[in-house]
């Protein structure tokens, strides 16, 4: 049974290390290449600023928490693909070579590193069963949590709606709009102030193209989806104390939401 | 960015670095991750998601019904997707973690196909046709709109406000240490001290000040 979950972890591990290790150093060189990790991901990695102790010691701080999460429900948090993997992989990279441009940025080296060690940290966290000592998990979790909390509600949003009013008229219009609307809808006002940006400056760039048009309709479309997904709706006719109509619970009690 | 402008050249032909390879990279990633969700499945661990995700994948297993985690998932996977081709970073943890790892999964087992989920080999396949899809449809798009617009729709405002957001990590950090406990938040200052010293990013020597300080004073 043991062995069965290493040898999966070792395969599913490096899988998603050369992923994301190959995604984060593309992210370096967006536009022209497609990247694939978060912006918060990137922040943090230059936040570490081509350090391999910072790397390193950030991916470890977050590694406890993420062994309690395993340990506690069998969840392998963000963290591990967001955070450890990441960093760890350009941690080890960053001890041979000091530049960041040669290692960091470098998409092969980081994939083939990010495989290593995804392989064995997803093969660590999945087989021990094992507890870390129980201070230093009290300790990451009252101290990181709180943090990686405030990180992403208020300071992203407040930053990145800073940066899309600073981005221009336009930005700062959608920003502000579909930010402040995905708060409501979506609790973080991110991903809308991120659309925002996006309809802005394809607007401010090639005007109201055919591609804005559509933009502009899917990020619409979205809203309405996720909102009525989300039964904002619902709660928005009743903070404004209003009687739901019985036509719209109907609706929602095709696609399996319990209006209360 | 002067690195960017050398490496042009090599951008469109080079595997690394090109677009027709991104599915491909997407497909092995989404591989790893559902078959992640067959871990769970199976052996009750391994699921590349937090605990108050997969805690909707879990009412469903338990026979509550797939719905929430099929919907969540669903919605998260087509905002990333959409926004990831265009920003130019496709987000992971919503489309790969919540799409592929919950939304998925949910919505086959809504199906009663279990196949998927029980056999590693069939998850493995399943996840990587998944992601060669979505890799797919974003460089698709991207032909759409980066290649040929000549705008990069805010991705540098966007760039710049990623860097921001993350030098503010570091003294929330700290923040956060000296509000868990004294000894904690002693260590995680001097610890920054030591980093800034040293001419290093604070945010590491906070970390480890903290733990190193609250390994001999537990948090109470």
């Amino acid at each position: 049974m043991t062995i069965w979950v290493l040898i999966k972890s070792l395969i599913i591990g490096g899988l998603v290390g050369f992923g994301i290790g190959a995604g984060a150093a593309r992210m370096y060189h967006i536009p022209k290449t497609q990247g694939m990790g978060a912006f918060r991901t990137l922040g943090e990695l230059n936040a570490c600023q081509g350090d391999p102790a910072s790397h390193f010691s950030f991916g470890l701080g977050v590694f406890f928490n993420a062994w309690a999460n395993a340990v506690a429900g069998g969840a392998l948090t963000g963290d591990v693909g967001h955070r450890i993997i990441p960093n760890w992989a350009a941690a080890i990279l960053l001890l041979k070579g000091k530049d960041p441009e040669t290692t960091l940025h470098n998409p092969r080296k980081m994939a083939i590193t990010g495989s290593i060690v995804g392989a064995f940290v997803v093969a660590f966290l999945n087989v021990t069963a094992a507890s870390i000592p129980k201070s230093l998990q009290d300790v990451a979790n009252e101290v990181l949590i709180p943090a990686a909390d405030w990180f992403l509600n208020p300071v992203m949003p407040a930053i990145f709606l800073l940066a899309a009013i600073d981005g221009g008229r336009r930005t700062g219009i959608y920003g502000t709009l579909f930010g402040g609307l995905a708060h409501l809808v979506m609790g973080n006002a991110v991903p809308g102030i991120v659309l925002g940006i996006l309809i802005g400056k394809g607007v401010d760039d090639t005007g109201w193209s055919k591609m804005s048009k559509i933009i502009f309709t899917a990020v619409v479309l979205l809203f309405i989806l996720s909102g009525f997904f989300r039964g904002f709706d619902i709660e928005m006719i009743e903070s404004l104390n209003m009687t739901v109509p019985n036509w719209l619970i109907g609706i929602h009690e095709i696609f399996g939401y319990e209006v209360k | 960015m002067e690195n960017q402008i050398n490496n042009e050249k090599l951008l469109k032909n080079d595997f690394w670095y090109a677009d027709w390879s991104f599915p491909i990279l997407t497909a092995l990633l989404a591989s790893g991750i559902f078959s992640g969700t067959h871990m769970y499945y199976v052996h009750g661990t391994g699921v590349f998601n937090e605990i108050s995700i997969l805690a909707m994948l879990k009412v469903g297993m338990e026979g509550g019904g797939y719905g929430a985690a099929a919907a969540f998932g669903a919605s998260f996977l087509f905002a990333r997707i959409l926004e990831g081709s265009l920003v130019g970073i496709l987000d992971v943890g919503g489309s790969m973690m919540t799409g592929i790892g919950i939304g998925v999964p949910a919505l086959i087992l809504a199906t009663g196909f279990t196949l998927p989920l029980t056999s590693f080999p069939v998850a493995l396949i399943t996840g990587a046709l998944l992601g060669l899809l979505i890799g797919f449809i974003i460089v698709t798009v991207r032909k759409f709109t980066v290649g040929q617009g000549g705008s990069t729709y805010g991705a540098d405002i966007l760039m710049g406000a990623g860097n921001q957001s993350g030098r503010f990590f570091g003294p929330l950090i700290i923040i956060s240490a000296c509000a868990a406990s004294i000894p904690v938040g002693i260590g995680s200052i001097l610890g920054a001290l030591i980093f800034y010293a040293m001419d290093k990013p604070i945010i590491g020597g906070a970390i480890l000040g903290a733990m190193f300080l609250g390994f001999f004073f537990p948090i109470a």
